[in-house]
């Protein structure tokens, strides 16, 4: 930028943002000010004759000017000093003139000089000892206006100049520990903690139940923070949205009735020689192209000044125009912002009124704080007035985790938003950027609206949910599905599922219809992994009891596991029920032998756990999950499956193999301990 | 909009100069809140002057006490915030002579003297080479650069600032761009 000028290089100059000043710092000065304000009220209300002389004065020199104060002080002042205080003025004299000439104009120097001089000289002492020892060391200085201080400001101002810099050596740190801290800690989104799933002994705990999960939001951003170089917290990581990230080729239902049907599979476990992975694979039915369903969609935009970044609403405005372009004439769209104020950007609209609609898209711009507006009421408002029977009745909130919708309390905002999904209307969220992401309230508000939370980093993201999965994300084909797998504690001693932890529910929950639980798409494929010990492979972890019963092996022989699935039909009540054994048909002996789906489901599975610092499976290097995942890459149309070898390498660089269990922090960047 | 900002814009100058007559008036208050409300634009100004974190607060704080002393004889003829701007760039220009001083006169002073702080922030700034050179600049030259193009100001309101004529701002941004083309 140097030698040439190709623009004018002062422009660059605005780009420059100055440092927020530190909050004490502020206080300090603000304190401060007060004080010298507090300090001249009591002057100027003292009845002395010099204040009266020094307003006088001033008024004069600056009526005389015509101009402001600051400017003329220079040769009044300095006339004043030289010929009321002779003496003192002239070792002033003799200090600043060696400063250079354009010092003249240094007014603060006299500003406020002359009341006190004329008040000591004339007797009339208000703060005569204060002067004649400040005035004397500080003429050395040209700091002028610190001169005459009365008393109380002298001690304040102690901090000031002599310890200027002192001042300078204490603030120093605190600026500096923060910038370092701060490439460490890269994201101020928040993630709630769960512990991971235990171990558990089929004697004790024969049965396993959870709810199926659609969202992939996890996947997304654990992505992005290796892409962006940071090992993402372990909090952030949930393998199950890893798992279903991806779409496996599942047998496929035959109805809409029956909607799906489980693809089951056991093999050897790539990260423990001595058990088994039980792989649970559904597809959602897919209906033949020609049913169209009529969908009426409110989108529920964050319009804060925070969405104002090219990674949030610049890409949610590209993301809509893809969807936008997805739908039908038998659709309609409407938008709502909640920003400053709630407003209604778009009355519904028809989807083919394609123009209109991303008219009022390019017409969002944001700005403002997001303060608490309606918006979430006027969403439901919209998306009930235009309403669809038999169709999808949708709020699709859109935001980088301001969720001020207008209703503060979370468990206010869940109870109103379960409302709504009790009368038809479901809830999707979408969640933008980095830095303010509220990634617990994203699932929470999602799973009790019946929808599901993306991530949305990239276009490509946006591609795939809002393009690819369409289906999926608008067109539920079953909802409250649940999984309870028993197993047989004949043929398995221990089992784990990996992941699914926020997911779990209690045993007697899965005959309960009035438990929610994950709903699924149409197309949509749900994974579940469970790791499980055979029984007397002397591989178990937990000892078996002393005095328990010894296991009678029951009558079901060769059956290891008994799955039992619960799903409600999008718009009945009652729960269906599915049940079908795993029998020994579909153990394989190695794990070669799988399909590519397998082996890739369990390569994610071992990234996950690796990538979290799970208790289990860490042990597995990455180089060997690079070449499970490699082996089932399968086809890879869409290219996702490669995606994840590379981001498999790049963790392997961030994290690798030799700091097992090493804190989050580790790979990318110790965080320092402040210098204080 | 434009006329809503331009509204806003306006009754916020009338706020401010009710406060002012407020606090000349001895209504420690109005002055706390004209204070608190400019914070930000001192602190800002001064580190833009000085390029130093820890100069900026200090002579925010110096600012802050003269505000609070000299702020009954402001006679309301420029803008206030214009009055702030004039009070905060003397106020760098004094500190930077006086650690000027404070550099030759090598005693007590010598050891702990803030001598030259790497200017922190503006690493991350892409121009740092371009801030260094423009903070060697004369004072006058600086002084207008940095109001018209630092804190995007207008010629006149600078002129209003730096007391002195539009024409002579221009003439300064001028000598300005001459001499950085020899300091760069």
């Amino acid at each position: 930028m140097s030698n040439e000028f190709p623009n004018d290089p002062f422009e660059q100059l605005r780009d420059a943002q100055a440092p927020a000043p530190h909050a004490d710092a502020r206080q300090q000065a603000l304190a401060a000010g007060m004080a010298a304000f507090a300090a001249q009220q009591n002057k100027s209300s003292a009845p002395t004759q010099g204040s009266g002389w020094g307003q006088r004065l001033t008024a004069i020199i600056t009526s005389w000017k015509g101009k402001t104060i600051m400017d003329l002080r220079i040769p009044i002042g300095t006339a004043a000093i030289a010929l009321l205080v002779l003496p003192l003025g002239y070792q002033l004299y003799t200090s600043t003139s060696m400063t250079p000439a354009d010092l003249a104009e240094q007014p603060p120097a006299v500003i406020v000089q002359p009341p006190a001089e004329l008040a000591a000289t004339e007797g009339q002492v208000t703060v005569p000892e204060t002067v004649r020892k400040s005035v004397a060391p500080i003429a050395g200085r040209d700091q002028s206006i610190a001169a005459p201080e009365p008393a109380p400001l002298q001690t304040m101002r102690v901090m000031t100049p002599a310890a200027t810099a002192e001042s300078d050596a204490l603030a120093m740190p605190a600026p500096q520990s923060s910038m370092v801290a701060l490439p460490s800690q890269p994201s101020g989104d928040t993630f709630a903690g769960f512990d991971e799933q235990r171990l558990k002994s089929v004697v004790d705990e024969p049965v396993s139940t959870f709810s199926i999960d659609v969202d992939t939001a996890s996947y997304s951003y654990v992505r992005r923070m290796l892409e962006d170089g940071y090992v993402p917290e372990p909090d952030a990581v949930r393998i199950e949205e890893l798992l279903n990230y991806f779409s496996y080729d599942y047998r496929a239902a035959e109805s809409a009735a029956a909607p799906f049907r489980p693809s089951l599979a056991v093999y050897p476990t790539p990260w423990n020689a001595r058990t088994q992975l039980l792989q649970i694979g559904i597809k959602g039915y897919e209906p033949a192209g020609g049913a169209d369903k009529a969908s009426n969609l409110v989108f529920l935009i964050d319009s804060s000044g925070s969405m104002d970044e090219p990674d949030k609403l610049p890409l949610l405005k590209r993301a809509f125009a893809l969807l936008v372009d997805q739908l039908s004439a038998n659709d309609t769209v409407s938008i709502v912002v909640y920003a400053g104020s709630a407003g209604v950007v778009l009355e519904p609209t028809v989807a083919t009124q394609k123009a209109k609609i991303l008219g009022a898209l390019d017409q969002l711009s944001a700005g403002g704080s997001t303060a608490g507006a309606a918006g979430i009421a006027l969403a439901y408002r919209l998306a009930e007035q235009s309403r669809v029977e038999g169709g999808t009745n949708r709020v699709i909130l859109a935001t980088d985790g301001d969720f001020n919708v207008g209703i503060d309390d979370p468990d206010a905002l869940e109870d109103f938003i379960k409302s709504k999904r009790d009368g038809g209307v479901t809830l999707s969220v979408l969640g933008f950027g980095r830095g303010n992401l509220d990634d617990a309230t994203m699932q929470a508000l999602a799973q009790t609206g019946n929808g599901n939370a993306s991530y949305i980093s990239s276009f490509r993201e946006a591609q795939k949910v809002l393009v690819e999965e369409i289906g999926g994300t608008l067109d539920m084909i079953a909802k409250d599905v649940k999984i309870q797998v028993e197993f047989n504690p004949a043929v398995v001693s221990e089992y784990r599922l990996v992941g699914y932890e926020t997911r779990a529910l209690n045993r007697e929950d899965f005959n309960n219809d009035a438990v929610d639980a994950g709903d699924i798409g149409a197309g949509h494929t749900v994974t579940a992994i469970y790791e499980i010990t055979p029984a007397g492979s002397g591989a178990g972890l937990i000892d078996p009891l002393r005095y328990g019963q010894t296991t009678v092996a029951p009558e079901a022989g060769g059956e290891i596991a008994f799955l039992k699935m619960r799903y409600k039909l999008p718009d009945s009540d009652v729960s269906q029920l599915i049940e079908q054994p795993v029998t020994a048909d579909v153990v394989y002996g190695d794990i070669a032998e799988v399909g590519v789906d397998q082996k890739f489901a369990a390569a994610v599975a071992a990234f996950g756990q690796k990538l979290k610092g799970s208790d289990y499976g860490s042990a597995m290097g990455w180089d060997a999950i690079e070449a499970l995942a490699r082996s089932g890459m399968g086809s890879d149309e869409s290219g996702y499956r490669a995606e994840f070898i590379q981001l498999v390498r790049t963790a392997s660089l961030l994290k690798p193999d030799g700091a097992r269990s090493a804190p989050e922090s580790d790979g990318d960047g110790k965080v320092p301990q402040p210098l204080l | 909009m434009g006329l809503t900002a331009a509204l806003a814009k306006e009754d916020a100058s009338a706020v401010t100069r009710a406060l002012v007559v407020r606090a000349q008036n001895g209504d420690a208050a109005a002055f706390s809140t004209l204070i608190a409300a400019h914070y930000e634009l001192i602190h800002r100004a001064a580190w833009k002057w000085s390029g130093n974190a820890s100069d900026a607060e200090d002579v925010a704080q110096d600012v802050c006490v003269k505000l609070g002393r000299a702020i009954a004889g402001f006679d309301g003829r420029s803008a206030f915030s214009s009055w702030v701007y004039r009070i905060t760039i003397n106020a760098v220009r004094d500190m930077q002579r006086q650690s000027m001083r404070q550099a030759r006169h090598v005693d007590a002073y010598a050891e702990v003297a803030p001598a030259d702080h790497p200017a922190e922030q503006e690493e991350a700034a892409t121009s740092a080479q371009l801030w260094t050179a423009v903070r060697r600049l004369p004072e006058k030259q600086r002084d207008a650069v940095l109001l018209v193009y630092a804190e995007e100001l207008s010629h006149a309101a600078a002129a209003e600032i730096m007391g002195i004529a539009e024409a002579t701002v221009s003439f300064h941004v001028h000598q300005a761009r001459k001499t950085l083309r020899e300091l760069l």
